[in-house]
């Protein structure tokens, strides 16, 4: 089976994951055993086996193109999922976190565009990988807090409402969502930070500092200091409840307009100076960049 | 009597009889023994159980009489026991009811599952049937009909509380509050509640939320006795209403109950307290009336009131998900029950071979015995008439034993046993528990027949489910 087959069929463990989590909402029975592990486990097992064998596969490098980026974005995703149904058994999130996980994985297998060999220089950079792996984990954990923060705040509205419905009695505590949230940004922080750090590092060896002051760089530091204002605030205790939910939600919006800024607007670094090399900071979701 | 042992449950309950009556009839903890020996001798049956809670009294019999006529007799019994007689006797016989071999069942299962208690989904009853089975087990009075029928009445209680959801959805207020907090707080122990007044609605939520782990209780109230009595009762500490702001910076929980005719926790004072609680959810049960509480502080960020109609209707969503459960298990349970009854008339011609087997073999080890004790020592003639009365019992056997597996073919095994049971005077019926307590000892047929029973007090221990 090639690594097309191996993605169908995560994806087809996902969706099943994702109707158990739907069905938990409406029925307490569906909320009961070992599935969403179960499934979660094999559809991450053959994810993972997919990116593998692409990888072995890929004569140019792996993850330059936008079903690439997708392809390895929806594993992180799955990780952050992962990270949270552990540590807090929070089933209920899968109904965000696995749609979404189907959703760009399909977008994946549709989109054709190929992929871009990346500079020989950045490629064989030894940051390179820590860099590109650091910051997808990152954005995934990023994502997966955010993911609780909308339940935190459909819970608080739930019960602002005094709505007492099937959807409420499967939400879990807002004490645990809250908790899970701040551990996942924390988490997603500090594998940003390396992603942010590594990235500088290759810049500002290739030379290109001024890529510091373009959008899709700015947006990924704002993205960095939305996050550490986050971690800040709840170490000190002076964030907390609606406010944290909300400022990870700033942060989800950030991540997701910087993967708009590279890939739908396909924006490119400016080069000044000697040979072009690939902005860290346009790796962050797209590891690799092309030649110009 | 051409029948098969029957399995009857006569009883009232809630649904029945009223409180006055239900306690009349009431069996105390202690007269349990006095009263399963007194039922068995009364009623002849094989075997039998007593369920006596607050909301029920119930007799499970099990027995190879007429099924009138347990009934009858067990009516009897019950009007005896407690002495009963004119306009109460007459009230008793309207309030019985009584539910006969798959129903009987049925009921005990239903019964056991709370699906047929006051408070559906409620916890209590499940370890009340255990304890009734117990009892019976251990004062010989069970056997393995009612043994195989609490076991399994045990066992679905289990599933229905365990996949049914009936023990999570909560039915009444004081519940009802704590599982608004658990949405909040995941775990209630490290966080503490603020009680303002002292009224009797606050006892039982401050305790339900006790059970539920907080550990922290502060009480609040214009009048320091009432606090402080409150505080020692429920286990809490008292605090002053001068520092209310403080108390309510560190609340976690608020519950409000007092009899002041006006709003005791206004915006300002949630205002005041939100600084200091920096985005800290907060959840104000306020179960006064008139309400103590301004409403308008439920518009504030990370606050939650709850009055007493809205705790009401959580409770009431709790009635609702708990008799959803149990009409989807009402079928299944029916279904168990003639599993159950086809399973004890499959059993029954096994069960009395056996008894048969065991019977004879007691005889035969008791005339040895007998032999020995009266000097016969020669080791050889001993075994030769060991071996004569082994073939005497084969033949005596072989015919009845013949007649029920030829029956069982023809699928009248049921029937056959019940003979065999009667003709040897098989079973629990015909044991200890129907002997006078003033037969004279030294009975020749006494012997036999009480190693039997004992035989039978040791097969009736308590159930599988209930070690």
């Amino acid at each position: 089976m090639g690594p097309e087959g191996f993605k169908l069929l995560a994806a087809l463990f996902y969706l099943a994951g994702a109707i158990l989590a739907l069905a938990g909402l409406r029925w307490a029975s569906a909320r009961e055993g070992p599935w969403p592990h179960v499934l979660l486990g094999l559809g991450l097992t053959v994810h993972s086996v997919s990116i593998g064998v692409h990888c072995a596969r890929s004569e140019t490098h792996f993850f330059t193109s936008l079903h690439e980026s997708l392809w390895l974005f929806s594993w992180a995703l799955a990780i952050g999922y992962l990270v949270a149904l552990l540590g807090w058994g929070m089933r209920s999130l899968g109904t965000l976190l696995l749609p979404l996980c189907v959703a760009l994985l399909v977008v994946s297998m549709l989109s054709k565009e190929p992929g871009k060999a990346p500079p020989a220089g950045l490629a064989s950079h030894p940051l390179f990988s820590v860099h590109v792996l650091s910051a997808i984990l990152g954005y995934g954990l990023f994502l997966t807090a955010c993911a609780v923060s909308l339940l935190y705040l459909l819970e608080q509205r739930l019960l602002k409402r005094k709505v007492f419905n099937a959807l409420f009695r499967a939400l879990p505590s807002l004490e645990k969502m809250e908790r899970a949230e701040t551990l996942c940004a924390w988490i997603g922080f500090v594998l940003f930070t390396v992603a942010v750090g590594t990235g500088a590092t290759m810049a500002k060896s290739s030379g290109q500092t001024a890529w510091y002051f373009e959008p899709m760089v700015i947006s990924t530091w704002i993205t960095w200091l939305v996050f550490l204002f986050l971690v800040v605030g709840r170490a000190s205790g002076r964030l907390a409840g609606r406010a944290t939910a909300r400022t990870i939600l700033i942060g989800g919006a950030l991540v997701v307009c910087t993967f708009l800024l590279r890939h739908p607007f396909r924006e490119e670094h400016k080069t000044t100076g000697r040979a072009p090399e690939p902005a860290p900071a346009a790796l962050l979701l797209n590891p690799a960049e092309g030649a110009p | 009597m051409n029948r098969p042992p029957c399995l009857l449950v006569l009883g009232l309950s809630h649904r029945t009889a009223q409180v006055e009556l239900r306690e009349r009839l009431a069996f105390r903890a202690e007269e349990t023994a006095d009263a399963l020996h007194r039922l068995l001798k009364a009623t002849a049956a094989n075997e039998a159980a007593i369920l006596s809670t607050c909301n029920r009294v119930e007799l499970y019999l099990s027995g190879a009489v007429d099924a009138s006529e347990l009934d009858a007799r067990a009516r009897g019994f019950l009007a005896e026991f407690h002495g009963l007689d004119g306009a109460l006797r007459a009230s008793l016989d309207g309030a019985l009811f009584a539910h006969h071999e798959g129903e009987a069942a049925r009921h005990l299962f239903e019964v056991a599952s709370s699906i047929d208690s006051q408070i559906l989904g409620e916890t209590e009853i499940q370890a009340q049937t255990k304890e009734a089975y117990r009892l019976a087990a251990e004062h010989g009075a069970a056997g393995p009909v009612l043994r195989r029928l609490f076991e399994r009445a045990l066992a679905l209680a289990r599933q229905v509380r365990a996949d049914g959801g009936i023990g999570r959805a909560q039915a009444s207020v004081s519940s009802a509050a704590v599982q608004l907090a658990r949405h909040l707080f995941e775990d209630l122990r490290g966080h503490r509640v603020l009680v303002l007044g002292t009224g009797e609605m606050a006892r039982g939520i401050v305790r339900a939320l006790k059970n539920g782990g907080v550990a922290d209780v502060l009480v609040v109230s214009r009048t320091l006795e009432r606090a402080e009595e409150f505080a020692k009762h429920e286990g809490g500490r008292c605090g002053k209403l001068e520092d209310l702001d403080a108390h309510l910076a560190a609340a976690d929980i608020v519950l409000v109950s007092t009899a002041a005719p006006h709003y005791l926790l206004r915006v300002e004072h949630m205002e005041r307290a939100h600084q200091a609680r920096r985005g800290r959810p907060l959840f104000v049960i306020d179960i006064a009336v008139p309400r103590n509480v301004d409403p308008r502080i439920h518009e504030l960020p990370d606050t939650f009131l709850y009055d007493i109609d809205d705790l009401e209707e959580v409770a009431e969503e709790g009635r609702r998900q708990r008799e959803e459960v149990a009409r989807r298990w009402a079928p299944r349970l029916r279904q168990e029950a003639d599993a159950l009854l086809h399973e004890w008339r499959d059993r029954a011609p096994d069960e009395a071979a056996k008894e048969l087997l065991k019977l004879a073999e007691a005889l035969r080890g008791t005339e040895l015995e007998r032999l020995r004790a009266s000097g016969l020592r020669d080791p050889e003639a001993l075994a030769q008439l060991e071996r004569a009365l082994e073939r005497f019992q084969g033949r005596l056997l072989h015919g009845a034993l013949a007649a029920l597996k030829e029956a069982t073919r023809a699928g009248d095994g049921a029937t056959a046993a019940h003979w065999v049971q009667r003709i040897f005077r098989l079973g629990a019926g015909s044991g200890a528990h129907d002997a006078p307590a003033e037969a004279p000892p030294q009975q020749a047929a006494e012997p036999e027949r009480n190693e039997a029973a004992s035989d039978r007090k040791a097969h009736a221990a308590v159930p599988k489910s209930a070690s």
